[in-house]
């Protein structure tokens, strides 16, 4: 076995012991705020991976993008929304999470089967290389143009989507009628799904007297 | 001085590891009670994913890369939707003061 | 010179390159008319709420314009073969073009009245048809995506429009989760099914590829590509996000999203099962019959036993998506030209009830159906309307949609699909029995006996912004639903041309008939 190979069998294993460390991380940690950081490394073992696949663009955009950007903005909304809650305990909830674990883990054991027992079209031809970023780039203008189009839209219409919901203020009265406005009010009798019945009683006893 | 890259990790090691991604983030989608960590979970779905694409698009498509261009659009997807989900979760807090997932009954009639 | 060799291989001259662009010219003028709503936006809410409407009526009417100049085109792949104006894309299209037209007229005033933007709920809006409309084209996993992912994420921004009001962020943090997972899943489908192909994105490419592959990876990428048709059509038991989201969502939303994006689900439901895994099919109709079981019995059912407007018509559009899966299964001329010909009946009775709970909602503020006893007193119009909608829906005779569903059953029952056309027949009662119940309260009530809403019922005006196209829409739905089932045939003529002029759908016909003969 060359020096070459045996460099990327232990880039290879170091890289999945983090990821699969850093993903059970990521879902079992009870501090939110680890698992945030903890999903950052999961992001850029996973861009080591695609490294290890030739594959330094697409890499790159997995460095700058996820960890870049998603992760930042859920270290922020993390922040945002950190308010110590104490959670209402849920009787069978351990239950509950062994069986859905249980549900997980004959879901990998199928997915498992599939990606042992195929026989994919092995071995393809010679990867690109380096040259893959120009091959991206010819695909995105020629038989991909319709979806890098249409994913502009789709960035634009979140941007401005995200704004509009985030921020704070709505306007106070109806533009044409000039009467002032209310969101509840134009249907009434609606009980939200997130309060529970209790909150909900007491709050229609505060305004019923 | 180049990296040999076929025959020595096989491609069933990137799909095994996929999965196990994909099925992390099933478990996580079921079972987190805050919101946010839900987001989190779809996000090592997508990345198992990406996984998938990225390894068929180095073994099997070495010439045409079309699963890098493919893995390209979903990251620009995901952050899009990570975008979206945020607000909406941030616009529901102003609301709720609560990021609890259980306060939803999901299987209601 | 590697650049040069490089560019041989992707396509051999880029300059000659054909990318038949003329093909996505309905979803220009959406695209434009979207765009001039933010320009126009930018100059302040007064004059964007003068100026949105006519410029969404116009890139609309024009999409809907160019997309009948397409019908009966000469057919070429365009964008190298990432989208196909066939038959079938340029109906579905329409269908999307339509509702979007119809939500957009009923819901100016809904909008207005809560105080929301109105420049970013119409680009929104025209966002999400631009995706749908896109989806029922594409013929590439990469296009179907982005397309669907277009669709998805701007209905997750529309359910969540009314930010003052809990439910609209609850019902959109719910969409949003489920529709990201949905979303994941179909992508863990493409990508086994990219492997599969060896290299390969394009369905056409797909679909030779699962012709050849006998492996249980084909079941596997089958169960999770069916999944997220499942869940864009809102088939049980992949249905629980449904309820909640049309609960919660601004009512001209849920209009959209209950005809326009399940038009665009369908689309790509035929695109996928029956153009790419045709090689599959006995599996995938055993699913569907499963699912439009399912789908007509607990929609129908639970539907019964509602007592909010929405959630009920919520439940009701599930059991429709039962019955429009009866053609789906048939896989025959007739089973197509009727989902077809059903999608366009929905588009108008489900709109025209739609209109009428949001006039309803805008007068009196509620959505509960006790409060609508005694209507008919105070206003005749929402009482006929909503009573004719409901009738429509319910398949009663000589409305539209009477015509729709018993081309439905006969089709399916042609196709000896006993099961589903006894299954459909019950549960069409069950339907009716709700939907009268509806009516009786409108109509049967006396006059002590009307609700309070009703009995503080405001004058009608028709004076302020927004109402007259609220109307507009209103009449022009009942009309078509109530004359539309008499004068039914061009609709037909309209269907079975959609059938002939797809080659996809053609192939699949000629394929299944040596068995139906046999």
């Amino acid at each position: 076995m060359s020096i070459a190979s045996t460099a990327q069998f232990i880039c290879f294993a170091a890289l999945s012991i983090t990821l699969v460390v850093g993903a059970l991380g990521v879902v079992l940690l009870p501090n939110i705020v680890y698992s945030a950081f903890l999903l950052g490394g999961v992001f850029l073992s996973v861009a080591g991976l695609y490294l290890l696949l030739n594959a330094s663009f697409v890499a790159a955009a997995q460095v700058l993008v996820y960890v870049g950007a998603v992760n930042v903005l859920i270290l922020f909304a993390i922040m945002l929304v950190n308010k110590k809650e104490n959670l209402a305990a849920i009787p069978g909830l351990a239950l509950r999470r062994v069986l859905s674990g249980a549900v997980c883990a004959g879901l990998f054991a199928l997915l498992l089967r599939v990606d042992l027992t195929t026989s994919w079209a092995l071995p393809g031809p010679e990867p690109l290389g380096d040259e893959a970023t120009l091959r991206i780039g010819e695909h995105l203008f020629s038989d991909y143009l319709l979806p890098f189009e249409l994913a502009s839209v789709l960035l634009l219409m979140s941007m401005i989507g995200a704004i509009v919901l985030a921020r704070r203020d709505v306007l106070v009265s109806d533009v044409i009628t000039g009467e002032p406005v209310d969101q509840g009010l134009i249907e009434k009798e609606r009980i939200p799904l997130l309060l529970d019945r209790s909150a909900l009683e007491s709050s229609l006893l505060e305004k019923t007297p | 001085m180049s990296l040999e890259l076929p025959t020595t990790i096989p491609l069933q090691a990137y799909l095994v590891l996929a999965a196990l991604l994909f099925c992390t983030g099933v478990w996580g989608l079921i079972n987190s009670r805050n919101a946010v960590r839900v987001l989190m979970s779809i996000e090592l779905m997508l990345n198992g994913v990406n996984i998938n694409l990225m390894a068929f698009s180095s073994y099997l498509d070495g010439q045409l890369i079309r699963g890098q261009v493919f893995a390209i659009f979903v990251i620009c997807v995901a952050a899009a939707e990570a975008a979206v989900g945020l607000a909406i979760l941030l616009s529901l807090y102003r609301n709720r003061e609560t990021v609890d997932m259980e306060r939803f009954n999901l299987l209601r009639w | 010179m590697t650049l040069i060799g490089a560019y041989a291989v992707v396509a051999p001259t880029i300059t000659s390159l054909q990318l038949n662009a003329g093909a996505i010219a309905p979803e220009m003028a959406v695209l434009i008319a979207l765009l001039a709503c933010l320009v126009v936006d930018l100059a302040g809410e007064g004059v964007a709420s003068r100026w949105v409407p006519p410029i969404c009526y116009a890139g609309l009417l024009s999409a809907l314009v160019l997309l009948a100049l397409q019908w009966d085109a000469p057919l070429e792949p365009s964008f190298l073969g990432s989208f196909l104006a066939d038959n079938l894309a340029v109906a579905f299209r329409a269908v999307v073009a339509g509702s979007t037209l119809l939500s957009l007229l009923i819901s100016w005033r809904y909008v207005e009245s809560s105080g929301t933007p109105v420049g970013e709920y119409a680009a929104i809006l025209l966002a999400a048809t631009l995706g749908a409309m896109f989806l029922c084209g594409s013929t590439d996993l990469i296009s179907i995506f982005i397309s669907l992912e277009t669709l998805s994420v701007s209905s997750y921004l529309l359910s969540g429009y009314m930010k003052r009001d809990a439910r609209s962020a609850e019902a959109a943090l719910k969409y949003l989760l489920v529709g990201s997972a949905a979303a994941a899943v179909f992508l863990y489908g493409a990508s086994l099914l990219y492997g599969l192909t060896g290299g390969g994105t394009g369905l056409d490419a797909v679909a030779l590829a699962l012709k050849t592959s006998e492996t249980p990876v084909t079941a596997l990428a089958l169960v999770f590509v069916l999944a997220t048709v499942a869940f864009k059509i809102a088939a049980v038991p992949f249905h629980q996000w449904t309820p909640d989201v049309y609960e919660g969502s601004p009512t001209p939303v849920v209009a959209f999203l209950s005809v326009g994006s399940k038009a665009a689900g369908f689309a790509l439901a035929l695109r996928l099962l029956v153009g790419c895994f045709d090689s599959f099919e006995t599996q995938w109709k055993l699913l569907f019959t499963v699912l439009a079981i399912l789908s007509m019995t607990l929609g129908n059912v639970v539907a019964l036993a509602q007592t909010s407007m929405k959630r009920m018509l919520a439940y009701s559009s599930i059991g429709q998506a039962g019955f429009v899966m009866i053609g789906l299964v048939c896989g025959t001329e007739d089973g197509f030209s009727a989902m077809v010909l059903y999608m366009a009946a929905y588009l108008f009775m489900n709109l025209g009830a739609f209109a009428c709970i949001i006039l309803f909602s805008l007068r009196t503020g509620s959505d509960r159906i006790s409060d609508y006893a005694g209507l008919y007193q105070k206003d005749p119009l929402i009482t006929l309307g909503l009573s004719l909608c409901l009738l429509s829906l319910g398949g009663i005779p000589p409305m539209l949609g009477f015509f729709g569903k018993i081309y439905l059953f006969f089709a399916g029952w042609a196709d000896h699909q006993y099961l589903l056309v006894v299954v459909g027949l019950i549960t069409s009662v069950v339907s009716i029995y709700y939907y009268i119940s509806v009516i009786k309260m409108m109509v049967v009530k006396e006059p002590q006996e009307a609700s309070d809403a009703v009995k503080s019922y405001p004058d009608i005006t028709w004076s302020v912004a927004g109402m007259p196209s609220l109307r507009t829409a209103l009449v022009a739905c009942v009309l078509i639903t109530a004359v539309g089932g008499v004068l039914s045939n061009p609709l037909f003529n309209w269907a079975s041309a959609t059938v002939a002029g797809t080659p996809m759908l053609q192939r699949a016909i000629a394929s299944a008939l040596p068995v139906a003969l046999g």
